[in-house]
């Protein structure tokens, strides 16, 4: 029901999702976007520590790195208890090529205009991937562990979402 | 610490065992850090005592006194580390990886 609204957010509405995108998913597919949602966010934080001199960005993109790396290393031993294979999915694919092209943008700037979208980026991709997480992953996971996981990664990306919240604001970007 | 002190009990019984502990040998103080919070929030110990954090978090954090006095270093899940205070204050602390979550240990003399 919201994927296609984490789509178009995080998208810009820069790439069409298939018509069946819609669909509901499965937990293997939803592990998967969840897992890559993380990794993608992992990404734009070792850009941020490459591009950024912001002590506050820099601070919060090592954050980034350290949380989601921990919850994905919990991801991994959740797969390997329950010997499944998470699986790439329509959505999957979208967030990534959605994220190359993010990147692509970001590389292309530097100081205060880099820690703008950086930050601007940060909330605005956590307030999508939480609101997909939280009304549609969760509810529609069914193997208790999973459900549980996806509990404590929601936790912890709320508290990044107030974080980025928090850093947009100190940045003063207008 | 638990262990030493769980021994002594079986082996002294619980009586002579407690009354003959000194203050640096009781158990420490735990707080608890789950779902982004310190709880409690405020614990109050007697100087030489210790205070334990456990965090049951998936990610990790630190406890770190504000003024940098003291710091427990990075805390993965079910990692814990305890701190001995021997001076009296009011000491407030957070986590260095997410500044919101704030708490306070006293210590009296
Ligand atoms: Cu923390």
């Amino acid at each position: 029901m919201t994927f296609r609204l984490l789509s178009a957010a995080v998208l810009a509405g820069a790439v069409v999702l298939p018509a069946h995108a819609a669909e509901p998913m499965n937990d293997l597919e939803i592990a998967h976007t969840a897992y890559t949602a993380g990794q993608l966010d992992i990404r734009y934080a070792h850009l941020a520590l490459a591009v950024s001199e912001n002590a506050d960005v820099r601070s919060f993109a090592e954050t980034m790195i350290r949380d989601h790396s921990a919850v994905n290393s919990a991801a991994v031993d959740l797969i390997t208890e329950l010997n499944v294979t998470p699986q790439d999915n329509d959505l999957s694919r979208a967030l990534v090529k959605g994220a190359a092209d993010k990147r692509a943008e970001l590389m292309g700037l530097s100081g205060n205009a880099f820690d703008c979208a950086y930050a601007q980026n940060e909330l605005g991709y956590h307030q999508v991937v939480n609101k997909t997480v939280e009304d549609s992953f969760i509810p529609a996971v069914t193997v208790a562990p999973l459900k549980e996981l996806l509990t404590d990664a929601l936790a912890t990306f709320k508290v990044h979402e107030g974080h980025a919240e928090q850093m947009v604001s100190n940045l003063q970007c207008g | 610490m638990r262990l030493t002190r769980r021994r002594l009990i079986a082996a002294g019984g619980l009586t002579a065992a407690a009354a003959a502990l000194p203050a640096a040998a009781a158990p420490p103080v735990r707080v608890r850090i789950r779902k982004f919070a310190f709880d409690p929030k405020t614990v109050s110990i007697k100087a030489g005592e210790r205070v334990e954090w456990v965090n049951e978090d998936i990610a990790p954090h630190t406890a770190t006194e504000d003024n940098h006095l003291w710091d427990t270093g990075e805390l993965e899940r079910n990692g814990s580390a305890t701190l001995t205070f021997d001076t009296p204050g009011t000491y407030a602390y957070f986590c260095a990886f997410h500044p919101k979550m704030k708490a306070q240990v006293i210590v009296t003399a």
